[in-house]
């Protein structure tokens, strides 16, 4: 938690001076008053005081919990990797694939892949799923949702 | 009366079949959300925002305010059958209910939870119909100093309890608030933060960041541990439920009680449902005859913590709809969905939209006594839903919360806000950042933009202008005590406990 907390706190720390630096470059209100600088500026500040807070907190931690990491095993980051990678994927390909053949996909690679459910199970939740939000959302609710050069 | 008056008026509205309907599907939806554990009433209702996106906003604030409360109902069924909260308010309920369970008392247990549940719900509504316009007719007369002063101290007041750390609560509500700037400056027409994005001008959307933010984090959180459960085998019969005149004694004050208590505490940012749960259970344990038998299984010590939460459920509506500030993560999201059907919370919302104002109030009346029917003939189908096995519902949640962020503004945009938040959302959990003020600070960021520079327009830059008005000042002042006074070390200590145990 000590390590995690010290480069959390040196990410922020570089994030809110970054936001300081674009308010100040924002032009001055023509009018009375502060502009459209302000807030973030102000913000910024506040921000990169809190992260020398956190820093100095992160130093001084010590004991067991201090040497534990946040984060979990290999094993559990993996399946977490592969669901963000399916969700970008499923983002990137909407448009070509049509909404009914990427989210019967997605589906189905999160249930049978990342969860290892039984094929069949899986099959039928993904296109059910699939069906499923299609009737709500382009039926029920007349969004337009994404569709192929198949048509579907 | 004109209270009498009003209160008709919102039954008209909330009588329409469209509106019952909405409302039956919201509390079903909310007892749902209750029930299955990994997916509370802020996601609940994150994920309904771009679903209820086509009603009309008082039918869509009806069935998310219904998902609210009805969640609270739900929680306990999960608390008491299997040793897990089916949302976090419904933390301290496992403690009596799952040992009341054990000894053959799941029916009593379930019985009195939602009986509990009822009362206070129907209490808290019954103050919410006098309180809130009283309190909106006071809010009249706050100018723009006044209501910095009062986003400002919703703001410290809720980041400064939400999480384990002082520091990271502020952080994350500090980032909310920095989100909120990006877009064009609604006073100068100024372009900021948007890197020449033409998607960005408008800001980044709600509704991506907060599903993103509570959705997809949770899905991340959960990848990490199995989340199946061993399920306790009760049979349900109705004349099983009912708890007996023994049971009612011990429960009747201890409701009564937690309820009041809940509701205020409820009103105040910062102390939401999980928090009220606890001290009810805390408060009842102090003032039994028997407090070296809570946790064996003391039906007070089921109905006090579940008559909370729902007190405070109701509560929060109080600032949420005279104030337009939220006072926890879930009202915060509710916020965010009255902006989006273009309502502005607030004081003049009951002058503005009396019959949504009313209508939504009268429709918690209904929703109430919908949801005793729903959670008492009919627990044993939602207790049968803990079958469901969580790695059925992972797959379904992402989908749902992708293609409903998909929906609002048909735009893939909002999916990549949606996915971005969702990781710096799991990295958040991960390094106990709290996430509800992240998504405070943007739903409140414009309002506290706005009267801060009013403010300082007024006044020539002079910034004391904020503490000579009297009611402006008072609120500062409560502000400042919540960030640097030892006085608060107490709530903070309480709130550190709550975090532990849960």
């Amino acid at each position: 938690m000590r390590r995690a907390d010290q480069i959390a706190g040196v990410i922020v720390l570089v994030f809110s001076l970054a936001v300081v630096e674009g308010g100040r470059r924002m032009p001055p209100s023509n009018t009375f008053g502060p502009g459209a600088g302000f807030l973030p500026v102000c913000l910024g500040v506040v921000m990169a005081l809190l992260s020398v807070l956190l820093l100095v907190n992160a130093w001084r931690q010590s004991g067991e919990a201090a040497g534990r990491s946040p984060f979990p095993d290999r094993k559990a980051m993996l399946a977490i990797a592969a669901t963000v990678g399916a969700m970008a994927a499923f983002i990137l390909l909407l448009e070509t694939l049509g909404f009914l053949l990427a989210t019967t996909l997605l589906s189905g690679f999160l249930l049978g892949v990342i969860e290892r459910e039984r094929w069949l199970t899986t099959a039928l939740v993904a296109a059910g799923n699939a069906l499923g939000l299609y009737i709500v959302f382009q039926i029920l609710l007349g969004v337009s949702l994404p569709k192929n050069l198949l048509g579907f | 009366m004109e209270i009498f008056h009003n209160i008709q008026m919102g039954f008209q509205v909330a009588l329409s079949w469209q509106n019952l309907l909405f409302c039956l599907i919201g509390v079903t939806y909310g007892t749902l959300i209750g029930v299955l554990p990994g997916i509370g009433p802020v996601v609940g209702v994150a994920i309904l925002i771009p679903v209820t996106f086509g009603l009309n906003a008082t039918t869509a604030i009806i069935t998310m305010a219904g998902v609210y409360y009805g969640a609270m109902y739900g929680g306990s069924t999960t608390s008491i059958l299997i040793n897990v909260p089916g949302e976090s308010a419904s933390v301290v309920t496992c403690l009596d209910g799952y040992q009341m369970a054990r000894k053959g008392r799941a029916g009593p247990a379930l019985g009195m939870a939602a009986l509990a549940s009822f009362m206070a719900g129907t209490l808290a509504v019954v103050l919410l119909t006098l309180i809130a316009p009283a309190l909106a007719s006071v809010a009249l007369s706050f100018g723009p100093p006044e209501y910095f002063a009062l986003t400002f101290m919703g703001l410290t007041l809720v980041t400064s309890l939400a999480g384990e750390s002082m520091v990271k609560g502020l952080m994350s509500g500090a980032f909310g608030l920095i989100v909120a700037c990006v877009g064009v400056d609604a006073v100068s027409g100024e372009e900021r933060f948007t890197f020449g994005n033409i998607f960005l001008l408008d800001g980044f959307g709600f509704i991506g960041v907060a599903v993103g933010l509570f959705a997809v984090s949770e899905v991340l959180c959960n990848l990490e541990e199995s989340m199946e459960q061993v399920f306790i085998q009760t049979k349900f019969t109705l004349r099983n439920l009912f708890p007996n005149w023994q049971d009612w004694k011990d429960s009747f004050w201890p409701i009564w009680r937690s309820s009041f208590m809940a509701f205020f505490l409820g009103n105040l940012p910062g102390a939401g449902a999980t928090i009220a749960s606890f001290m009810a259970y805390a408060m009842e344990k102090k003032l039994s005859k028997r407090p070296e038998q809570f946790g064996t299984g003391v039906i007070e010590g089921v109905a006090a913590p579940e008559a909370a939460n729902n007190a405070a459920a109701g509560g929060s509506m109080v600032p949420l709809l005279a104030l337009g500030i939220p006072s926890s993560g879930t009202s915060a999201v509710l916020l965010g969905a009255l902006l989006v059907h273009g309502l502005r919370p607030g004081p003049l919302l009951f002058q503005s939209n009396p019959e949504f104002v009313w209508g939504v109030i009268a429709s918690m009346y209904i929703g109430n006594i919908m949801l005793l029917i729903l959670n008492l003939p009919l627990v044993g189908f939602w207790a049968s839903l803990l079958r469901v096995p969580y790695r059925i519902l992972m797959p379904l949640i992402v989908t749902i919360s992708a293609v409903g962020v998909y929906a609002t503004e048909n735009n893939i945009f909002d999916m990549w806000i949606m996915f971005g938040f969702g990781i710096i959302g799991y990295l958040m959990r991960k390094l106990r950042f709290p996430a509800a003020p992240v998504v405070l600070g943007l739903v409140l960021g414009p309002l506290v933009e706005r009267s801060l520079r009013q403010s300082l327009t007024i006044s020539h830059g002079d910034p004391s202008i904020f503490f000579t008005r009297p009611i402006s000042a008072a609120l500062m002042i409560v502000a400042l005590i919540s960030l640097f006074a030892p006085l608060v070390r107490g709530v903070w200590e309480f709130r550190k406990k709550v975090v532990e145990i849960s």
